[in-house]
């Protein structure tokens, strides 16, 4: 059997040195595929971003991308891509500034940034903010410049952590359906960390539930509704109370026990 | 002295910057300001009235071109300029390390956390006196003074830069892998930008206060000197031409070149914080 | 994740109390040793430290030095008033009222770019050299500064509280006394702390360029008889003086006064 594509095993990990975040957490992503992961807050998803991107050096267990060891800093590691919550754009360099730094930091040939930069930014729809700067753009803007600045490098995988959650609700539609398209043309690798079980649902091929912190993975459950999906599909609607269900207890919202 | 902080030797520093906002405001505003101006004027004929020593306006006027066009008025206004620039360079160089240092903590940091306090609980008077005696009349106590004087604010700014280094954006730079120079030339530094450029202008009429003073006791040369001359000599009517001098150039370089120059440099703020 | 802010790593570093008291006498000790090869270097025309701490016990039991920082002390302590209590006045109108703060704007401009030696001049040049001179040469010094910090925290003020405070019809003086006092009470104890601090340094100037009596001029006329360990030894039991008033009173006070807003 072929070695999946993103693989973590018995992942173990801390933030602050102290309290663990993940206590032993297994997962695995096929290439190509978008996978969500699904956790109350604070449960340490995050986390689990940051080792796969080489951020945070794991406690124990293992965390690899086409086979490298993401948790040992070494040149030869794959690019990873990766849109923050919130947009962490430079804001004293335009927006086309702010892709050349990471292109530059990347090692792409310089002869190709304008051509990436330009191409990025269109199929996003931010072209004419090429020049501009990420303090007079709207949210929905810069969450956009974000992922253009995660795809022009070319990763191996594109990590993203909730980038959506600080977007009003229309703003998110579109950008949840964007992603899913650029997804589909391109085919990259995703993971898309997520506490929305709607929002994860619609994305994803997998979704990956974890426990609360410190976490464990909880269930795999795979997505099976045919694309293109609507937000307010019914099945979608179904699986998540299925879902919903299903964590309820373990997330720790339990019904009041009888007297 | 500085404009808008507090010298307390170890109080809060309130936000740098936030002076009166110049230009601008409605139609109505601007007849104030001028009737302001005019108070000022009034103030200066009311003083010349009733006291023999004060100039009256009139004669100051009248004695502006013939003043313009002494050369050697010229060197003395270079040699000011000069020091401030020079030595405001040095007290933002000082500052700036005095500043990592005490973001940093530790045990150095408190160190030089105590020579800050000590600069600034210097009267720059005892330090221009000190400065003479050391240094005789030599340029280089000018700038020790002034250095002392305006460094620890510089310090104190940009301690509050540095202390405000977020996390998240050298987060971002860890992944996508900047590298050690990148990430300082391209997020640390340009995070210190604005508290460097807030501190500069505060420190800027500072210094220049202390150049004054520091003129008045140690050299024989620049604003400060001639203010002692002509005030030894009698010769009010220099008393306020120079006075005129001081006030054109600091304000005049202050407006005309640092505010525009900050504004630009700190375009990419539009109008948020 | 939050998204609050979070501190780079590598700052802040804390060190225990024991540590703290070693980099204060460690300051203490590179200082003295820097100095003590100034004299060495200068071949004793700067005064050793041995030299600077006997003037400095000479200085202290001399009867006439408490005499003269008396006579300064007055000095500052009128200014200081003066001067807070008219900054504070106008920091208020001009916070508060647009016309007034644009009445007020150009001579405040022209104020904090005048030097000090300029009021001392002025002062004298027009009320002679009278022993008042000083003192209003010094508070008219220390008012622009006071008035900056107070205008600024006024306009700083929350609009939400005065729009709050209209809504519910609160009187002019509940308003002030409750709404808008309580925002720039800080900023006040910050005006008047900033308002001492100034008056102490500056008022060597002043009397170094222009009084007879105090501290500021005795220290001159020891620096003009060449006399530099006496110099230096008055400078800093003033220096020391004034520091400790500050820490006193206004630590002090501010612990006290500005216990609720923690």
């Amino acid at each position: 059997m072929s070695r999946p594509y993103i693989d973590v095993e018995g992942l173990k990990a801390s933030y602050d040195g102290e309290h663990l975040a993940l206590d032993g957490v297994d997962m695995d992503v096929n290439e190509n595929e978008l996978v969500a992961v699904l956790g109350p807050s604070g449960c340490g998803k995050s986390t689990l971003l940051q080792v796969l991107s080489g951020l945070l050096r794991p406690v124990a267990g293992t965390a690899t991308i086409a086979g490298m060891d993401m948790t040992r800093s070494n040149s030869d590691r794959p690019r990873v891509g990766y849109v923050f919550q919130d947009h962490r754009l430079l804001p004293w360099r335009t927006v086309a500034g702010n892709l050349r730094l990471v292109l530059d930091a990347s090692g792409i040939p310089k002869a190709d940034w304008d051509a990436r930069i330009d191409h990025y930014l269109d199929i996003l729809q931010i072209g004419q903010f090429r020049d501009a700067w990420p303090m007079r753009l709207s949210g929905g803007q810069r969450q956009r410049v974000s992922i253009a600045r995660a795809l022009a490098i070319d990763p191996a995988v594109v990590l993203m952590d909730e980038p959506f959650s600080t977007l009003d609700e229309v703003t998110a539609r579109t950008m949840r359906q964007q992603l899913v398209d650029l997804w589909q043309e391109s085919s990259r690798t995703i993971v898309f960390v997520t506490h929305s079980i709607r929002e994860a649902i619609f994305l994803a091929d997998r979704v990956v539930i974890l426990t609360r912190g410190p976490a464990r993975l909880l269930e795999d459950v795979a997505v099976p509704i045919g694309r293109p999906r609507r937000y307010e599909d019914a099945e979608i609607t179904e699986l998540e109370s299925e879902i919903v269900d299903r964590v309820m207890g373990v997330w720790g919202y339990e019904e009041p026990a009888a007297a | 002295m500085a404009s808008s902080q507090t010298a307390s030797t170890a109080g809060p520093l309130l936000r740098p910057g936030r002076r009166w906002r110049s230009g601008g405001g409605s139609g109505s505003d601007r007849w104030f300001s001028a009737l302001g101006l005019l108070s000022f004027v009034a103030l200066w004929w009311f003083g010349s009235v009733t006291s023999d020593f004060v100039p009256p306006i009139g004669e100051v006027l009248d004695a502006i071109p013939t003043f313009l066009t002494e050369e050697d008025i010229y060197g003395d206004i270079a040699d000011s300029l000069t020091r401030v620039v020079g030595s405001l360079a040095v007290a933002v160089i000082v500052g700036f390390w005095a500043a990592y240092l005490m973001a940093r903590g530790g045990f150095w940091g408190l160190v030089v956390a105590r020579y800050v306090d000590l600069a600034i609980g210097l009267p720059s008077t005892i330090a221009a006196l000190l400065a003479l005696f050391i240094f005789k009349r030599s340029e280089i106590g000018v700038f020790v003074v002034v250095v002392i004087a305006c460094f620890p604010f510089v310090a104190i700014t940009l301690r509050q830069g540095f202390l405000s280094l977020d996390r998240r954006l050298s987060e971002m730079s860890g992944v996508y892998r900047f590298g050690g120079i990148s990430q300082i030339r391209n997020v640390t530094i340009p995070h210190l930008v604005p508290f460097t450029l807030a501190s500069i202008r505060n420190e800027y009429a500072h210094a220049w206060r202390v150049v004054v003073i520091a003129e008045l006791f140690a050299v024989n040369s620049g604003l400060g000197w001639r203010f002692t001359q002509a005030y030894d000599r009698f010769l009010l009517v220099d008393v306020a031409l120079w006075l005129l001098v001081f006030i054109v150039l600091l304000l005049g370089t202050e407006y005309l070149i640092l505010r525009p120059l900050e504004r630009w440099v700190l375009r990419w703020r539009g109008g948020a914080l | 994740m939050n998204a609050a802010s979070t501190p780079a790593t590598g700052f802040d570093i804390d060190v225990g109390p024991v540590r703290k008291a070693l980099a204060f006498l460690a300051a203490i000790a590179l200082g003295v040793i820097a100095w003590q090869i100034a004299t060495w270097i200068s071949d004793g025309w700067i005064p050793g430290v041995g030299e600077i701490a006997d003037a400095t016990v000479d200085s202290v039991v001399a009867a006439d030095t408490w005499d003269q920082i008396w006579i300064t002390s007055k000095r500052i302590l009128i200014a200081f008033a003066a001067s807070t209590a008219i900054g504070v006045a106008i920091g208020f109108a001009s916070g508060l009222n647009r016309k007034a703060e644009a009445f007020f704007r150009p001579l405040v401009v022209i104020a904090l770019a005048t030097p000090d030696p300029l009021y001392v001049i002025i002062a004298i040049l027009v009320l002679g050299t009278a022993e008042s001179s000083g003192v209003i040469a010094l508070t008219l010094a220390l008012i622009p500064f006071v008035v900056t910090i107070v205008h600024g925290s006024v306009k700083a003020r929350e609009s939400q509280l005065d729009e709050m405070s209209a809504v519910y019809r609160l009187s002019r003086r509940r308003y002030l006394g409750q709404v808008l006092a309580r925002q720039v009470t800080p900023a006040l104890f910050a005006a008047a702390r900033t308002s001492f601090a100034f008056a102490w340094k500056i008022v060597v100037l002043v009397e170094a360029i222009s009084q007879p009596r105090g501290i500021g001029s005795e220290i001159y006329e020891q620096f003009r008889l060449l006399n530099a360990a006496e110099m230096i030894a008055l400078a800093l039991i003033f220096i020391v003086l004034m520091r400790l008033v500050d820490a006193i009173v206004f630590g002090g006070l501010e612990r006290r006064l500005l216990a609720w807003s923690r």
